[in-house]
């Protein structure tokens, strides 16, 4: 299957004041298109930054990413936001929904922002459909549940049809309950539209329903037994 | 691009975005009705002295649009050369002098019969012409305004003087002093600071006002049109009223910047995470500046709308309380306010926007308010 991202060596050093903090020591991976990945870890050990890094929402101090083809670690600022336009889809914890917009205008904006003519009403159907939001798109983000906001998040990541959807504990806000419904319909994109999903979490259960989990400490990738891309010697593995 | 997200933002904060829109509404209000008021009392005056129904205006050398004295007014004699000029009917020397008694109005020092030949007469409101050296005669506005009757005294150039007549406005001044009587009290027997000239027909004009000019070297020889005309753009000649309006409007327009970059700022400030927000779908430097650019015009517009209802809210005011005040509100300057509001709030709303802009997506997310 087409490899729609890979990172190598990646490494990456915060400055706070004179002291650097190393999140990330070197990490690389191979993400497939229609893959499913779960990203494990004890707190601080750089799931986040990984994620950031990826999506160019930061610029690794040294390595390389390429997604689909295009390399979005040294391209300058602007050029990441182009290629982070394009092919990423971000959701987080937080929802991260614009408060004075309804759900509608949420995701509304996102294809404004992506810039394409026509609206594709059937894949926006498809969508509400998907994550049952059709009615609840006037409603603005503080009318909604966690679940709810979360869900158009989710539908707004998407509705552009990125490469990647890269989410960062997107059911650590939420109850068991809503967790496993927005964990279900994660499942259904990757699923039904072959998205291809990166999502952190704490919860090894909201881990299973990905179809493989990269497990991280202190900055790096632990080796792992099913995971094919850690060593690129077993690269044409085949694997779910 | 989103208007959605604009509109959302300034209704979001009804009260900073009604503040603000009133601020910049009184910004454009501010320099319309000062601008508007100027423009109006030489409007004003213009049209008065067309009134007076004289062909050509003859003013000494040195003599400022407004008419105020000059140093050197010219003899009275000269008149009779100039009727010498063929085509010339009538001349009247007028004494022209600030009134210093509140308001901009000139008061007209004239000679009664030539003044009624050249105008072909006051139409008296009540009352009647000079009967004493130190009787005025008023036009019904400034009567109105200063609640005068007949034989009621009011000052000027420091002496007492009794109301004789009231006439209908619209001739020069509002205010008319026997010429003798004014040339003593400012010490100018014999002199005069302008002419109005009447010509017998409409086609001596040209060749009269041509003679003149041979005639009397440096004096200016205007015909009525052109002085009018050349009086509406004098307010650009005169320096220190150029300096109160432009001072004015500087003033006007730094309210504007700062109300707008205030509010611009506290508006970013709070919005720091969505901005963050926008810049993880991808939204370009370009795209987070135009959102603010956007509403800070946005309220600009607003405001400019406002400010245009209270500039005609608030010369229907003036005209109530000073009946004798004018505004002219022209489309110019209404142009010109605009273009001031538009720059002022766009300058204001730079700096935030920019810094919204730069502002890193990450630390963004992460900001809380
Ligand atoms: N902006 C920053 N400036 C300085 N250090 C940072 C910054 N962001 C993260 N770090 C540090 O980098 C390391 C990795 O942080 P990161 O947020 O990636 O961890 P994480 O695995 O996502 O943790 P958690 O599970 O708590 O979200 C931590 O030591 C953290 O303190
Ligand atoms: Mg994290």
């Amino acid at each position: 299957m087409k490899v729609i991202l890979e990172a190598i060596d990646l490494t990456k050093v915060y400055k706070v004041g004179k002291i650097e903090v190393p999140a990330l020591k070197g990490v690389s991976l191979k993400v497939r298109e229609g893959e499913f990945i779960s990203i494990m870890g004890p707190s601080g050990c750089g799931k986040s930054t990984l994620l950031h890094t990826l999506g160019g929402l930061c610029q690794p101090t040294s390595g390389k990413i390429i997604i689909d083809g295009e390399e979005i670690s040294s391209a300058r600022d602007a050029v990441r936001t182009d290629i982070r336009r394009r092919k990423i889809g971000f959701v987080f914890q937080r929802f991260n929904l614009l408060p004075t917009l309804t759900a509608k205008g949420n995701l509304e904006i996102a294809r404004e922002i992506y810039g394409n003519g026509r609206d594709d009403k059937d894949h926006i159907h498809q969508i509400l459909t998907l994550l049952g939001l059709e009615n609840k798109v006037r409603h603005k983000p503080s009318e909604l549940s966690g679940g709810e906001q979360q869900r158009v998040a989710i539908a707004r990541a998407i509705i552009n049809k990125p490469s990647i959807l890269l989410a960062d504990e997107p059911t650590g806000n939420l109850d068991t309950e809503n967790s496993q419904v927005v964990l279900a319909m994660l499942q259904e994109l990757n699923r039904k539209f072959n998205q291809t999903i990166m999502m952190i979490t704490h919860n090894p259960e909201a881990a299973a329903v990905a179809n493989r989990l990269i497990e991280m400490r202190d900055g790096k990738i632990v080796p792992h037994e099913h995971d094919v891309s850690w060593d690129a010697a077993k690269e044409d593995k085949i694997y779910i | 691009m989103s208007q959605s997200i604009v509109l959302a933002n300034i209704f979001h904060r009804p009260m900073r975005s009604l503040a603000t829109i009133l601020a910049v509404g009184l910004e454009v209000a501010l320099i319309l009705t000062i601008v508007g008021l100027t423009q109006g009392i030489v409007m004003d005056s213009a049209k008065r002295i067309e009134g007076i129904g004289a062909d050509i205006i003859l003013r000494p050398p040195g003599a400022s649009f407004l008419m105020a004295t000059s140093a050197a007014p010219m003899p009275i004699k000269i008149s009779e050369a100039l009727y010498a000029v063929k085509g010339v009917r009538y001349v009247t020397p007028v004494l022209t002098e600030l009134n210093s008694q509140g308001g901009l109005d000139l008061i007209y020092g004239i000679d009664l019969p030539s003044f009624n030949e050249v105008s072909s007469g006051f139409i008296f409101r009540s009352g009647s012409e000079f009967q004493d050296p130190m009787d005025v005669i008023i036009d019904d506005i400034y009567a109105h305004s200063r609640k005068l009757k007949i034989g009621d005294h009011v000052t000027f150039l420091n002496h007492s003087f009794k109301v004789c007549g009231i006439v209908e406005h619209g001739k020069g001044s509002r205010i008319y002093l026997p010429i003798q009587t004014m040339q003593n009290l400012m010490g100018v027997v014999g002199r005069a600071s302008l002419m109005y000239i009447k010509c017998h027909s409409k086609q001596d004009v040209p060749e009269v006002t041509k003679k003149l000019k041979e005639l009397l070297p440096g004096y200016t020889v205007l015909r009525t049109e052109e002085f009018v005309s050349q009086m509406s753009s004098a307010i650009n000649d005169m320096a220190a009223l150029r300096y109160f309006i432009n001072l004015v409007t500087f003033i006007a327009a730094l309210v504007g910047f700062f109300v707008i970059f205030l509010a611009m700022y506290t508006t970013i400030t709070e919005r720091t995470r969505e901005i963050g927000i926008l810049k993880s779908l991808g939204a370009s430097k370009g795209y987070v500046l135009a959102v603010f650019m956007k509403e800070a015009l946005s309220l600009c517009l607003l405001g400019f709308l406002f400010g245009i209802l209270l500039s005609f809210g608030g010369e229907l005011l003036i005209r109530k309380i000073f009946p004798s005040l004018q505004i002219v509100l022209g489309l110019e300057w209404i142009f010109k306010a605009a273009v001031i509001a538009v720059v002022s709030a766009s300058l204001g709303a730079f700096y935030p926007a920019i810094r919204a802009a730069a502002q890193d997506p990450i630390d963004a997310l992460a900001y809380e308010v």
